[in-house]
């Protein structure tokens, strides 16, 4: 029974900055998201490859008071995720192993789809 | 279906330099700050856009675009797109489908750009570290990682390098056929520099020696595709990066010790390459001027058709040499030469010369002397003064590989072997 899960990426915001990565490296990064991406979607097991996000937005709170978000606080920015189809955790455990965001410091939470999924 | 493995190795850091010098002939130069956040948000972009949408079908079409567009929004944020429109009689960018226009445009941009960055007002130093950073895509990191210094210093040069072509507000535009004939010596040596800064790197690391030979070719590459500065002496620089490009990976082993000429593998050469050298040189070999790079080619040329060491024509070379010290008498030529000298009529033709070339010894801190003076009496058979002469130059802290090499020759000395 396949199950879908939600791959979300959280950049550490304690890490420290390393600033922003040169053309050479944005090249070999995107290289590897390719790859990735390519390989579990030939398995069938990628639905959505998902998106990256800017790295700030709006927050709209109760009461309808709109703020800049999200806040600095916070130790770990989303920044992006990705839908990804399989039977079990471990298999969606297994994929997230090998994604690029993992070896490159981020953290990736994975969440089954709760009602729609089936 | 991304189709990502198609772009070739660096083609980020390419469009980068593009992009960058289209961006600031079409603007200003003024605005290069913004410029380059730009055309790096647009390469971001790409990053995460690419690898799940696939790979567009005109990929630089596509990065031009989002650059442009970029630079635009800032631009109106920052409210000064109006006097911007205004001053520059600027038509919308945003449908002009400018990445359509012919290569040689591009490549024209990126040729005017290595101009302003040659700009006489900018020091060395400065030159190369702003042409690495807007032509070539470094980052201001690998910059002071290829170059050996500092990320701070780098920073710096590059501040004062925008600050001065701000403040003389040197569009690429305004490059004149005239300056540019007039200024092309000057970036003949800032790319003659570049080269010699990959091919003689103290660089432990073997990649980033080939990186910057690899971008001194791509930036010589401008100026022979543009008739004014095609010139001969423009192509016997091409022609002797070629030459030496194609023999780059043999010098250094395994290990990261020096390979000399006479033990490297010269079926491990690029022969591609130096075929490609070997065509520019025979072009170049018109008119009625000679220079230091028709002779340096020519030097290397001989060493490529040489089909082993041993058949090496070192009469040609030493000749290539001696004019070359009539040229510049430094004592890089004043070595060389000795070298040639010693190739031909003996160890003691070569001792001789730089006795008599250089009487009070090595010049302070080229290590390269003593090596060489070591070398020749170590051949002669003078191990004793061969020992002193190597232990001279290890102590003048040369570059790992050759330090190495050092330690050999003089543990060669020591117990007599060859």
């Amino acid at each position: 029974m396949a199950k879908k899960f939600l791959f979300v990426y959280r950049d550490s915001t304690s890490a420290p900055n390393q600033g922003m990565p040169s053309p050479d490296q944005m090249q070999e990064l995107m290289a590897r998201w390719g790859a990735w991406i390519e390989k579990f979607m030939k398995a069938g097991q990628m639905v959505d490859p998902g998106d990256a996000l800017h790295a700030t937005g709006k927050v709209l709170r109760a009461k309808g008071v709109v703020t800049d978000g999200p806040f600095v606080e916070a130790k770990e920015l989303l920044g992006g995720y990705s839908v990804i189809q399989c039977d079990t955790y471990e298999q969606a455990l297994a994929i997230a192993k090998e994604c690029p965001a993992h070896h490159d410091g981020s953290s990736i939470e994975i969440r089954e789809l709760a009602g729609l999924a089936g | 279906m991304s189709g990502i493995t198609q772009l070739t190795e660096h083609t980020f850091r390419h469009e980068y330099g593009r992009l960058v010098a289209n961006l600031s002939r079409r603007f200003s130069i003024r605005l290069l700050d913004d410029i380059e956040d730009a055309v790096q948000s647009a390469l971001l972009k790409a990053m995460h856009t690419w690898p799940r949408q696939g790979l567009p079908p005109d990929p630089s079409a596509w990065l031009h675009r989002a650059a442009s567009n970029l630079l635009i929004d800032k631009l109106r944020r920052q409210r000064t797109w109006n006097k911007i429109e205004k001053d520059l009689q600027y038509q919308h960018a945003e449908t002009q489908p400018e990445a359509n226009s012919v290569t040689d445009h591009r490549m024209d941009d990126q040729l005017r750009m290595l101009f302003v960055s040659c700009h006489p007002s900018l020091g060395t130093e400065a030159q190369i570290t702003f042409a690495l950073k807007t032509l070539c895509g470094f980052s201001v990191p690998e910059i002071a990682h290829a170059l050996l210094t500092s990320q701070a210093s780098i920073q710096k040069r590059l501040t004062r390098a925008k600050e001065t072509l701000r403040s003389e507000s040197l569009n690429p535009d305004d490059v004149t056929e005239a300056e540019l004939v007039e200024r092309l010596p000057a970036v003949q040596t800032i790319l003659y520099l570049l080269f010699n800064e990959g091919y003689n790197s103290h660089h432990p690391e073997a990649l980033i020696r080939m990186d910057l030979c690899e971008e001194a070719v791509r930036l010589t590459q401008f100026l022979i595709q543009h008739t004014p500065t095609s010139t001969p002496d423009s192509q016997a620089l091409f022609a002797l990066m070629l030459l030496h490009a194609g023999r780059l990976q043999t010098r250094i082993n395994a290990a990261g010790s020096l390979v000399l000429l006479d033990e490297q593998d010269r079926s491990e050469w690029d022969w591609s390459l130096i075929r490609t050298g070997y065509h520019w040189l025979e072009r170049a070999a018109v008119g009625n001027i000679i220079s230091k790079y028709h002779l340096e080619a020519a030097i290397a040329a001989e060493h490529c058709r040489a089909l082993s060491f041993a058949e090496t024509k070192w009469n040609v070379i030493e000749q290539c040499y001696a004019l070359l010290y009539t040229m510049e008498p430094t004592a890089v030529h004043a070595l060389n030469r000795a070298i040639a000298l010693a190739y031909l009529h003996g160890p003691q033709a070569g001792i001789s010369w730089l006795n008599k070339s250089y009487p009070d010894g090595a010049p302070a801190g080229y290590h390269h002397w003593p090596a060489a003076v070591g070398e020749l009496h170590r051949r002669k058979g003078d191990n004793v003064t061969a020992i002193k002469y190597f232990e001279q130059a290890l102590s003048m802290s040369p570059p790992p590989a050759e330090k190495a090499f050092l330690e050999m020759r003089k543990q060669q000395c020591f117990t007599g072997t060859d």
